[in-house]
């Protein structure tokens, strides 16, 4: 089982950057071995930006959250 | 930075032989031309050669050239990169790399300044002058027995070392911006400015690759970019999901001995542990290392004063920080 603290800690390293440019990512849940975020600001409806930070994040996830499988863009 | 290129100036015209040591990405190559370019030879060719990527039996060949049939393959007569290179610079990149059978051969070529290609029986005389470059520690490998001590000598005539990015973070924003400019022209598009994002994970990254690195993830950014600024989500995943340690903010170790705790001096030890990473981080800029510390530029100016730390950090306006 995945915990809520396991996959703040690796979001909250991108939260700074996304702030600084004026948006935020938002943990809304984690359930079972997936995550669901929510994204807001500049770089959304950025094809670019949605590969870099939704496969990032993911790959980032199951690297270093044993047991990982998904992640979700709400 | 600004010593090495002043140094370049200086050592360019003479002949002596010069060593450059850097991590990989660092330039190397770089400082080897600018030196050839600024010498009395660079009308004449400059030839760089890499020892690394070639097989053990075919460095000898490369570097001296060998004659017909002095080997299987060897159809004909090839001349070597030291005659290839004949008025000019050779750059010997890698150059821990050349086998110890090799490096004897090198010290002969280096010493009496003449050739024998592979395979033949004349003495070439050639007139090049020779840079090296080595992404490790030469003396150490002659410690270890793996490069020879009279080779070293000979090629550590004047030495210069290249720092690594990570210890020259204050140059990270010029050179992402230079990169940026050139990629975006290619595309014949206008430059785009980095966002505040953007440039504080580009100076938390410790750029393994050096400058190789960064002008990478800046072409990359070119690439990819569709809005008029370069924002977080155009940097590589690499960079944005680094697990720094380095550029981490300190950790606060607990107090293990049960003795009597001044809170004061501990706290004194927080703020400047805190302040002096948030100045390292921001390349020494005081507005970027308060917006850090989430405190106004003028607080941090007062608590760096009534700490006593070394007021070398500088403004965005570029004024000195005691004028204020």
């Amino acid at each position: 089982m995945v915990t809520r603290e396991q996959v703040e800690v690796v979001v909250a390293r991108i939260r700074p950057f996304i702030q600084n440019d004026g948006g935020d990512i938002e943990l809304v849940d984690v359930s079972g071995n997936r995550a669901t975020v929510r994204m807001s600001g500049n770089c959304v409806g950025c094809p670019s930006a949605s590969m870099t930070l939704y496969m990032g994040l993911e790959q980032a996830l199951r690297d270093e959250v044993p047991g990982f499988e998904e992640l979700v863009v709400v | 930075m600004r010593a090495v290129f002043d140094y370049v100036r200086v050592v360019a015209d003479s002949d002596s032989s010069i060593l450059i040591t850097g991590e990989t990405g660092t330039g190397k190559e770089l400082i080897a031309n600018l030196i050839h370019q600024a010498s009395h030879r660079r009308h004449k060719p400059f030839v760089p050669v890499s020892c690394a990527i070639f097989a053990e039996t075919l460095i000898e060949s490369e570097l001296f050239g060998h004659e017909r049939g002095a080997f299987t393959g060897a159809i004909k007569d090839r001349p070597g990169r030291f005659e290839m290179a004949e008025g000019g610079t050779i750059f010997l990149d890698d150059v821990d790399d050349v086998p110890l059978s090799v490096q004897v051969k090198l010290l002969r070529v280096l010493q009496n300044r003449v050739i024998e290609r592979v395979g033949g029986t004349r003495a070439l005389p050639v007139d090049v002058r020779a840079i090296t470059g080595t992404k490790r520690d030469l003396k150490q490998l002659v410690a270890d027995g793996k490069f020879r001590e009279d080779l070293y000598y000979r090629l550590n005539v004047i030495p210069i070392t290249l720092p690594p990015l990570r210890e020259r973070r204050e140059d990270i924003p010029l050179l992402a911006e230079t990169f940026l400019k050139r990629f975006f022209q290619r595309r014949d598009q206008p430059p785009r400015p980095l966002s505040p994002g953007v440039l504080q994970a580009f100076m938390r990254y410790p750029w393994p690759g050096n400058v190789r690195e960064l002008e990478n993830a800046c072409e990359r950014i070119a690439q990819t970019c569709t809005c008029d600024t370069v924002k977080i989500g155009c940097v590589p995943v690499s960079v944005l999901f680094h697990r720094n340690t380095e550029g981490a903010e300190p950790v606060i170790e607990t107090h293990a001995h049960p003795s009597s705790v001044s809170l004061e001096d501990r706290l004194r030890d927080v703020e400047q542990g805190l302040i002096t990473w948030a100045l390292r981080v921001s390349g020494g800029n005081k507005s970027k290392a308060a917006e850090l510390l989430q405190i106004k530029r003028s607080t941090l100016g007062d608590r760096i004063k009534k700490l006593g730390l070394p007021d070398s950090g500088s403004d965005d306006s570029g004024r000195p920080a005691s004028a204020e």
